[in-house]
């Protein structure tokens, strides 16, 4: 894959990390508008209003909406789903991202993108055989 | 308990639930064996302690393997005959063969 790059809407700043530009800002709709940002200005740009998803409660209402209209969703059971959130919490914490708790980093950067969650788990086949994602966090719906 | 290089190792997460419901069968297991031949399972948790994880790291190619793709846990490795087992649908039978063959 083509090296991603950051890019920027000259109408309302949103920032995008990707190969290409998007023709059409998901922000404000402006065509064609955006432009390369180098990294240093980008944080700049993106201006730190205290967001931060790192509560229990944030986690499942997250991976609700993500699971939303899709084949598969969120664990019905609430504690199993407590425990992962919990793990990746203490993860992000320790480790700086929210990596599956199932899983364990290789040490190799790249590599360990793909185990931050909710990964991307059709891909894998424990999911194919199982209907469930590596940690059980996604169930495929019935 | 077996000196590293001989031993019967369960790598484990803190906060892996699949972990704490495969425990009891690793202890049972692991009793078992102790009775047998007077050495059980290593328990390595792997999320808090970072000599655990590179020693899981130092087995990968075959861990790997085990575990479809990627490091996971629950994961067992054993030092003597190089095989692993991964997953949570690991049984105890499973275990035992590993174990011993």
């Amino acid at each position: 894959m083509a090296a991603k790059k950051l890019w920027r809407c000259n109408v309302c700043n949103d920032v995008h990390y990707g190969i290409r530009a998007p023709t059409v800002c998901p922000t404000c709709g402006a065509k064609n508008a955006f432009t390369l940002i180098d990294y240093p200005e980008s944080m700049k740009v993106i201006i730190d209003r205290g967001d931060r998803l790192d509560q229990i409660d944030q986690l499942l209402k997250v991976w609700d909406e993500f699971a939303e209209g899709k084949p598969f969703r969120l664990n019905p059971d609430r504690e199993f789903v407590r425990t992962l959130a919990k793990g990746e919490l203490e993860n992000q914490k320790n480790h700086g991202m929210k990596y599956c708790p199932c899983r364990i980093t290789t040490g190799d950067f790249e590599e360990d993108l793909n185990l931050i969650c909710p990964c991307n788990f059709f891909i894998q086949p424990v999911y194919k055989e199982t209907g469930e994602c590596w940690c059980g966090l996604f169930v495929r719906r019935e | 308990m077996a000196e590293p290089g001989n031993r019967l190792i369960f790598f484990w997460g803190r906060e892996c639930p699949h972990c704490a419901k495969i425990h009891p069968t690793v202890n049972d297991v692991s009793a078992h064996l102790s009775k047998e031949t007077g050495d059980g399972i290593t328990e390595l948790e792997v999320w808090h302690s970072e000599e655990n994880a590179k020693l899981m790291r130092n087995y990968g190619d075959v861990l790997k393997k085990a575990c479809g793709g990627s490091l996971g846990v629950p994961a067992f490795y054993n030092e003597k005959t190089k095989k692993a087992l991964c997953g949570m649908t690991t049984t105890r039978e499973q275990l035992l063969k590993w174990a011993t063959e």
